[in-house]
């Protein structure tokens, strides 16, 4: 090689970049603080213990599918098909539980969970990209569901005590099951953090060709991720269908899109390696937050979709890594 | 026609703290074929790049015709009527011969966006002809052997000639190592056409091609014209020597502590080892505390060579051997279980993990020394990665510091440590580690790789310059076009010189 | 300088095993579709009565025409999620600018152009987000998407508008020759696609974009005016196949597109259109979306669940995308 200058300087200073990402960092709570204050000026009693229950309860299927798909979107891929499948989990459940019960219960998250193992095995080894992958996933349990099911909600009655609790059982007033799944996305971040391979879905998302040619295993480290995102599909299958007292091959599919808004809105890159559970905790409150706080500031409540949207593209803006995308297709 | 058709005069370009062209200055007669020769760093591709227009130079001027100009971008070197034929391929394989030919330059063949598929076809006929190919302009180029595509981007590169009144300057870069026997002669019966009606710059590290084809050649040397020479007088001898680095003092390669290691017992071995398209029949042994060198160009194989022992690539035959068992990885993951190490050549995107910590990049290869169960030891973390700070004199604020922010010598620190980490590290491949690092850490790097030696590390070391190869290998192996050209023992005391190594790998 | 490439030694595709890969890419979804209509034609004997042959091909004709507009998109390599989105606004706009049970307007023929613009639109900012801020293709479609379908339910207003325009009704429901005037349509959009796509920049340039995007780049191509080009393409294709559904129906509905993205992705992907780019066309799409529709109305001739026909296509695009991107696959690769 020619000969070399004078010696670079040996570390950068925190540039203008690091204080933007460190404001993006804080954002969504500082979003959510700022709509629960507008919420609460126009509506004094959302702060009240009954609107909270509410919002809680409607909260805790979302933040279960979103925790699902945080995972995956760590890693960089994306899970077009966790509502679907969690929707064909319903309907397992609903013709089930009559017959095996609690068993039934386990049975069906057994079931989802291979779902998700098999969508991880075959992106990682056959090298596809996820987001095809899942549609094409998407369409066969959404198929699977609707021909089991004829295409109709399946009520359940018998068998319903075994999951009777999800929507019964308060602690100082507010749903047990809604608390609990608050509970679970901070064992998994502290997870994250204690175990010596927690930060392996982060390092997937941010360095991936490292990592390989570290001998990481990043096939093993994807197929965790979306088996993750199945397992907890089924989680929330079965606190829908205790709270609609049945399953049906639609039940989730409305909760696709909000799903998604939380995981981008809580602040996780869909570049990856950005983000985290708690960060999909934020986001989840932020979007039933705002669909309480839209209807309180007089906004008609077709155009939540409208707002889904526009947040989720804006989200995906304000955090994506464009320097580690390459060629964007 | 005394003015030359291309000129360029002190050109220099530097690229952070590396100095890539240093004054060049040469020029191109017409209709006459130049040939340029340099071994790796030489700044050929720099040279190239800014001839086509993709760098621009920090000073020197380009004269065209004995008049000044500056290639702002790509368009402007073609409207200059410089044409490349590169050395990766650049056709679009989804489309047609006379697509590609005419690619953003279709003229009136398209009129208001909708073409004119006749015309089309006879403009890139008309390419075609030039070089009496019998390719059709019809045909898709997915369909094309790699040589004929090879005509194609050459008809492509005679485009240029629709832009300017002059006659054209082709540019061949490394042409020929892609094709095969008949396929070569064909090429150089192609440059005689092509003499006619055009001016050639021929780069190729094959030294007799360009020998053959040449009328006058020119010499890089670390960034320098070191001299310009006629083939039909020129002693290979002499371009040989000419084309080598000068030498560097013993005391920065630290070559005292160097020790000999004859004696000592195989660690690697091996054995016949071939993979389609990039080498074949490569043997060779590496013993403990030993570093094995291997030398040649780009296209040598000898890159293809380390990722295949790492198992980021297979092989077709052969073996290979680690301590005495057979292996053959399926990936890397396998390799790394089996105590290979790797510090890769493209250090910012396979050596270190953006983004994150200098403390979790120093565990990425293995977190077991650190760990209880599956369970991270904070503490122990943090104890260990400030050794490593200290022992290898990494500069970081702190050791949760972003690596993205640390410079070049110091992230590679950061790599060499990853490896070190972990206890199973048999055999450690070394990429071109001292690529643009600075004085200071390369003299570090070097320090390390000879205490890497006494721990009984087995290194394979493809280094940037040959006097890195000389200085820091125990036996050097030279590869050229796939195959061991030849080996030399390079113990202390021993060491063979610069040129040796380089009569064998042109 | 070296550029460790994971790729070493690619070659040419002059081996035999690849010349017969081609041969099954390039005839394969042609015979596929001889072979279905030859069984359907044995298996049921109403598949191959006049009526039903009709029937056939009209409901063949709005999925055609969304095809043709992804083939555009999925040609660049990209995709395009808010079609149902877009076909839902789309038709709520044209009905609701005809004459309608719900206002004063009757626009007829300008109806149908708004109905059409409102896809382009779409379209337009689908392109624009995804080249201007980089967000990735199946982001900004999903986003936008639900717009569409947001959009249609403001829109909508809680009971459907009814198209009462007759003229406009006829192209729905009315036919000419023994065929529905939707089959006509249709053929007009393939012919214009067909001709974009071998005859403009546009389409030309599509298929370099989506080859090779780095070597169109150092072509000097304006690669962000073609790519939303294609994207607008798409757009437009999904209103015109709103306003199709509208006539049909005589309603504006939010979920009139419900079902067809993915039968149209896997229409596109059946046909031998390439979803990584620079391969196919908009003859192969209308191919895939034949085989599609055979299947659709053979299937239920027989007796098979239509679901199961949602989960077949499923299953499908998984294994079409496997088996294209089979080849591709190395040690070292970095796919999300």
């Amino acid at each position: 090689m020619s000969q070399t200058l004078t010696t670079a300087p040996l570390v950068k200073t925190p540039t203008a970049a690091d204080w933007k990402g460190r404001f993006l960092a804080a954002l969504p709570f500082i979003v959510l603080v700022l709509l629960v204050l507008i919420v609460t000026s126009r509506q004094p009693n959302f702060v009240a213990l009954g609107s909270v229950r509410g919002l809680l309860e409607s909260m805790a299927p979302i933040l279960l599918l979103a925790l699902g798909q945080t995972f995956v979107i760590l890693t960089g891929g994306i899970d077009l098909s966790f509502a679907a499948t969690a929707s064909f989990g319903s309907v397992l459940l609903a013709l089930w539980l009559p017959e095996l019960g609690v068993a039934g219960v386990f049975a069906v998250l057994a079931v989802m969970t291979l779902i998700g193992f098999i969508n991880g095995f075959v992106i990682a080894k056959a090298q596809i990209p996820s987001f095809i992958a899942t549609l094409g996933a998407l369409g066969l349990y959404s198929g699977l569901g609707l021909a089991i099911s004829g295409a109709s909600n399946i009520r359940i009655s018998t068998g319903y005590e075994a999951i009777a609790w999800i929507t019964d059982i308060r602690v100082a007033q507010l749903p047990l099951a809604a608390l609990l799944v608050i509970v679970l996305a901070i064992l998994i971040s502290v997870a994250m953090r204690v175990l010596n391979r927690g930060k392996s879905f982060h390092a997937i998302g941010l360095a991936e060709q490292a990592l390989l040619m570290s001998g990481g295993s990043t096939v093993r480290i994807r197929i965790l991720a979306f088996t993750l995102c199945g397992l907890f599909s089924g989680l929330a299958a079965v606190m829908l269908a205790a709270s609609q007292h049945s399953g049906g091959p639609t039940l989730a599919d409305t909760l696709q899109l909000p799903a998604i808004a939380a995981v981008v809105i809580g602040g996780t890159a869909i570049t990856g390696g950005v983000g985290g559970p708690i960060k999909t905790v934020i986001g989840a409150l932020i979007i039933v937050v705002l669909r309480v706080g839209l209807t309180a500031v007089g906004v008609d409540p077709s155009f939540e979709q409208i707002v889904y949207g526009i947040v989720i593209i804006a989200a995906v803006v304000l955090t994506i890594d464009r320097s580690r995308l390459g060629v964007v297709k | 026609m005394s003015t030359p058709v291309l000129e360029v005069r002190n050109l220099t370009k530097t690229f952070k703290n590396v100095v890539a062209l240093d004054d060049v200055t040469f020029e191109v007669r017409r209709h006459e074929v130049v040939g340029l020769i340099g071994e790796n760093g030489a700044g050929k591709s720099t040279l190239l790049k800014i001839l086509s227009g993709i760098y621009q130079p920090d000073s020197g001027e380009i004269l065209r015709n004995g008049k000044k100009t500056v290639f702002r971008g790509v368009k402007d070197s073609a409207k200059a009527g410089i044409g490349m034929v590169h050395q990766e391929q650049s056709l679009v394989t989804s489309v047609t011969v006379a697509e590609n030919i005419l690619l953003g330059s279709e003229g009136n063949a398209v009129i208001a966006g909708i073409y004119n598929w006749r015309a089309l076809n006879a403009k890139a006929q008309k390419q075609l002809d030039k070089i009496q190919s019998p390719i059709s302009p019809k045909e898709h180029v997915e369909d094309l052997s790699f040589a004929q595509r090879q005509m194609v981007e050459l008809a492509k590169a005679l485009g240029v000639e629709e832009f300017s009144e002059d006659e054209p300057v082709i540019v061949l870069d490394e042409p020929s190592s892609v094709l095969e026997g008949d396929e070569l002669e064909v090429l150089f019966a192609q440059i005689e056409r092509l003499r006619q009606i055009a001016s050639v710059i021929f780069v190729s590290h094959r030294l007799d091609e360009v020998l053959r084809v040449s009328d006058r050649v020119y010499i890089l040397k670390d960034g320098k014209c070191v001299a310009e020479r006629n083939p039909e007088t020129a002693d290979v001898d002499e371009l040989h020597r000419l084309m080598v680095g000068r030498e560097s003092s013993a005391e920065f390669y630290r070559e005292n502590d160097q020790k000999h290691v004859h004696e000592e017992k195989v660690v690697l071995k091996v054995e016949g080892l071939g993979k389609s398209r990039a080498f074949s029949d490569v043997s060779f042994d590496v013993r403990l505390g030993e570093v094995l060198g291997i030398s040649g160009v780009l296209g040598s194989g000898r890159e293809e060579l380390t990722r295949v022992l790492f198992g980021a690539e297979p092989f077709d035959s052969g073996t290979i051997t680690l301590d005495g068992k057979k292996v053959r990885f399926a990936s890397p993951v396998g390799a790394v279980a089996a105590g290979f190490g790797y510090i890769p050549a493209e250090r910012r995107i396979e050596g270190i993990a953006q983004g994150m910590s200098v403390q979790d990049n120093m565990f990425l290869a293995d977190p077991r020394p650190v760990s209880f169960g599956p369970f991270l030891l904070p503490k122990k973390a943090s104890e260990i990665a400030s050794q490593w700070i200290e022992r290898l004199r990494i500069r970081t604020p702190d050791r949760n510091a972003n690596i993205s922010n640390l410079s070049g010598g110091n992230q590679q620190k950061v790599v060499l440590a990853k490896w070190l980490n972990s206890p199973r590290l048999r055999v450690l491949i070394l990429d071109h580690p001292t690529r643009g690092l600075d004085v200071g850490a390369k003299e570090d790097v070097y320090t390390f790789v000879r205490q890497l030696c006494t721990q009984g590390i087995a290194i394979i070391l493809l280094a940037d310059t040959l006097e890195e190869t000389i200085a820091l290998s125990h036996s050097i192996i030279v590869m050229r076009d796939g195959e061991i050209q030849s080996r030399f023992d390079a113990s202390p005391g021993n060491k063979p010189k610069p040129v040796e190594l380089v009569q064998q790998m042109v | 300088m070296t550029t460790t490439s994971t790729t070493i030694g690619e070659s040419v595709t002059t081996t035999r095993s690849a010349l017969l890969k081609k041969f099954i890419v390039g005839a394969g979804p042609l015979v596929a579709l001889v072979a279905l209509v030859l069984f359907f034609a044995i298996a049921s004997p109403t598949f191959s009565q006049p009526g039903n042959l009709s029937i056939l091909l009209t409901q063949l004709s709005i999925l055609l025409v969304i095809g043709v507009g992804l083939t555009f998109v999925i040609l660049l390599g990209s995709i395009d999620l808010s079609v149902e989105g877009v076909m839902a606004s789309s038709s709520l706009v044209f009905v609701l600018f005809a004459t309608n049970d719900r206002n004063d307007f009757q626009f007829g023929l300008l109806a149908v152009v708004a109905g059409i613009l409102t896809g382009s639109l779409f379209g337009l900012v689908n392109g624009v987000l995804h080249v201007r801020l980089g967000i990735p293709s199946f982001m900004v479609t999903l986003g936008t998407g639900a717009i569409g379908i947001g959009l249609a339910t403001v829109l909508f207003g809680g009971r459907a508008p009814r198209l009462l325009d007759d003229g406009l009704r006829a192209w729905g429901v009315g036919s000419t020759a023994g065929l529905s005037n939707l089959v006509f349509i249709a053929i007009v959009v393939l012919g214009l696609g067909f001709f974009v796509q071998r005859f403009t920049r546009v389409g030309r340039y599509g298929y370099v974009i989506g080859g090779d995007e780095p070597i169109a780049k150092l072509s000097g191509i304006n690669i962000r005016k073609y790519k939303i080009s294609s994207f607008v393409l798409s757009g437009t294709a999904s209103g015109i196949a709103g306003v199709m559904a509208a006539t049909q129906l005589g309603v504006g509905d939010t979920t009139i597109g419900t079902g067809f993205l993915f039968t149209a992705i896997t229409a596109v992907v059946l046909g031998g259109t390439l979803l990584v780019g620079g391969r196919g066309g908009v003859i192969r799409t209308l191919i895939g979306v034949a085989i599609i529709t055979v299947l659709a109305n053979g299937l239920i001739l027989v007796g098979v669940d239509p679901y199961i026909q949602t989960a077949v296509q499923g299953l499908v695009i998984v294994v079409a995308v496997i088996a294209s991107g089979w080849s591709l696959r190395r040690r070292v690769r970095v796919i999300k």
